[in-house]
């Protein structure tokens, strides 16, 4: 802080540069005191003006996980099509809050607060990608991502990588209501001993494994900030896959004997991730 | 239908971005290396009796400058990416710079960049002019020290100074610790000014209550003896 220097009482202290040594010494400290306290008050405020940002980004992070949240879970039901239209309000909903977040991340707050909006992008990516997969069975890419969310909004690789992660968890339990909805009896010429998998059923047992394999087939280095997170959301996943065979395996051989409502075992197949 | 390139192009993303890191990394390890010379050599002040320590202040310097080289390698580099994005990977060292560079300005040396030879500390302005780096930058996305790494550094400077006042009294030093401690109140009272949430800034600068009373209880026994110099003022 640059300012002219003064002593307790306010004179300047250059004036009294011939004061003796000791009182010298008593006046810097007093100036000393004063400075310290009016460099302590500047920095309170840059940390106040920090700390309200950084809480209007959470309260909006919260926001749009609850409403990702709420969009898979109703895409994990049939899809009719009102369902379909109040997903598509919820998602014009979110857009609109990452609209609202935009003046809180200019400049080199864009990172500062990327941890902050990181956890709600993962969520909205994870609904993304579950709608995209249903609607299109192919796996959206972080350019079709990015450009349903602000532009200046961070979209990093691992938030997408992530979200993906996430995704897999809810196709598993896409896969398993799939099938034991039973679309195996839903194939009236197939004699018992042709039995099989309907093709949809098929697809998506295939696109799992195929995921399983591009994740497991990712190598991060040790010093990357996401490897944290990236254990146990690779093991969740590989819980994920290996239910959804196991369900797979059991439809197939145990199929025509299942009484109606019948629910693949799903025990030993890994944790859940929520 | 899984779409393979997708996974390509990420692992590619990943690849660049610890490309990155490891360099970050090559120099900030230097910048450690020198960091820990210059504590070591600060630490001697701990038994070194005050008008003797001149030459450790100047090559405490001497090490400081090597640090300072290090941070102009670091800010090239740095400034080619977003700053909060790495800031991690050399946040501590800088900080243990800064908070050596305030020791050192504490101890007498790095005068010709005090505002007033008599000041203390080196303002966070100071410090920045002294590393030739920018400080608080809000608009511009570059390479800086930021106010929560100069706080945190002022922080550790406090924890050394706490130790130096009980030092200065073995070695007959009477009269610093009672300058220690007129200084860290001064800094206790401005920390106490700022509304700091449940971070690191928190956790650490609840730290400075005791290291005041540890030098508070320094100038009390000596106070009690009639030990502390007429000339100094008791704060």
């Amino acid at each position: 802080m640059a300012g002219t220097k003064r002593t307790w009482d306010g004179k300047q202290l250059s004036l009294q540069s011939n004061n003796s040594s000791k009182k010298d010494q008593t006046s810097t400290m007093a100036e000393q005191s004063t400075q310290i306290l009016s460099i302590f008050e500047t920095f309170r405020n840059e940390l106040d003006e920090h700390h309200d940002r950084r809480e209007r980004l959470i309260k909006i992070s919260r926001d749009i996980t609850a409403l990702s949240k709420k969009i898979i879970r109703k895409l994990n039901a049939p899809l009719p099509e009102n369902i379909t239209k109040e997903t598509q309000s919820r998602f014009t909903q979110i857009q609109s809050l990452f609209t609202t977040a935009l003046p809180d991340i200019t400049g080199p707050n864009k990172w500062r607060y990327q941890r902050q909006l990181s956890g709600a992008i993962q969520e909205y990516i994870e609904a993304l990608s579950f709608h995209h997969y249903l609607t299109t069975q192919t796996l959206i890419t972080l350019h079709e991502v990015r450009a349903k969310i602000a532009a200046d909004v961070l979209v990093t690789e691992e938030d997408y990588l992530l979200g993906l992660f996430d995704l897999t968890g809810e196709m598993m339990r896409f896969a398993v209501t799939a099938l034991s909805a039973g679309s195996v009896a839903s194939d009236p010429g197939a004699s018992e001993k042709k039995m099989g998998l309907s093709k949809e059923q098929n697809g998506i047992v295939v696109d799992l494994r195929e995921l399983r394999s591009l994740f497991e087939g990712l190598s991060v280095a040790r010093r990357h900030n996401m490897i944290k997170d990236l254990a146990k959301k690779m093991e969740v996943m590989q819980g994920s896959v290996e239910k959804v065979e196991r369900a797979a395996y059991g439809i197939l051989v145990r199929g025509s004997e299942r009484p109606a409502g019948w629910m693949p075992d799903l025990s030993g197949g890994g944790d859940e991730g929520y | 239908m899984i779409d393979r390139t997708i996974f390509e192009s990420l692992q590619s993303k990943i690849d660049e971005e610890a490309a990155v890191r490891d360099e970050l990394h090559e120099i900030v390890q230097t910048l450690a290396r020198n960091g820990r010379s210059t504590t070591a050599i600060l630490s001697r002040a701990h038994s070194t009796p005050s008008d003797q320590l001149k030459p450790v202040l100047d090559e405490a310097t001497k090490e400081i400058l090597a640090q300072k080289d290090q941070v102009a390698r670091l800010k090239a580099l740095a400034d080619q990416h977003p700053f909060y994005k790495y800031n991690g990977v050399w946040t501590r060292e800088l900080q243990n710079l800064v908070s050596s560079i305030e020791l050192c300005a504490y101890l007498g040396g790095l005068e010709e960049y005090k505002s007033n030879s008599a000041a203390s500390f080196l303002t966070i302005e100071e410090v920045g002019k002294f590393l030739d780096i920018p400080v608080n930058l809000k608009e511009q996305d570059a390479f800086h020290l930021t106010i929560e790494e100069y706080l945190l550094s002022l922080i550790s400077m406090v924890e050394e100074l706490s130790r130096l006042a009980v030092n200065s009294v073995t070695l007959g030093d009477y009269a610093r610790p009672v300058q220690i401690g007129s200084f860290i109140k001064d800094l206790f009272a401005g920390f106490q000014l700022l509304n700091l949430k449940n971070d690191i800034l928190r956790k650490r600068s609840d730290g400075i209550k005791y290291s005041v009373k540890k030098v508070e209880d320094v100038v009390y026994d000596l106070s009690l003896r009639n030990l502390i110099p007429k000339s100094s003022d008791a704060a």
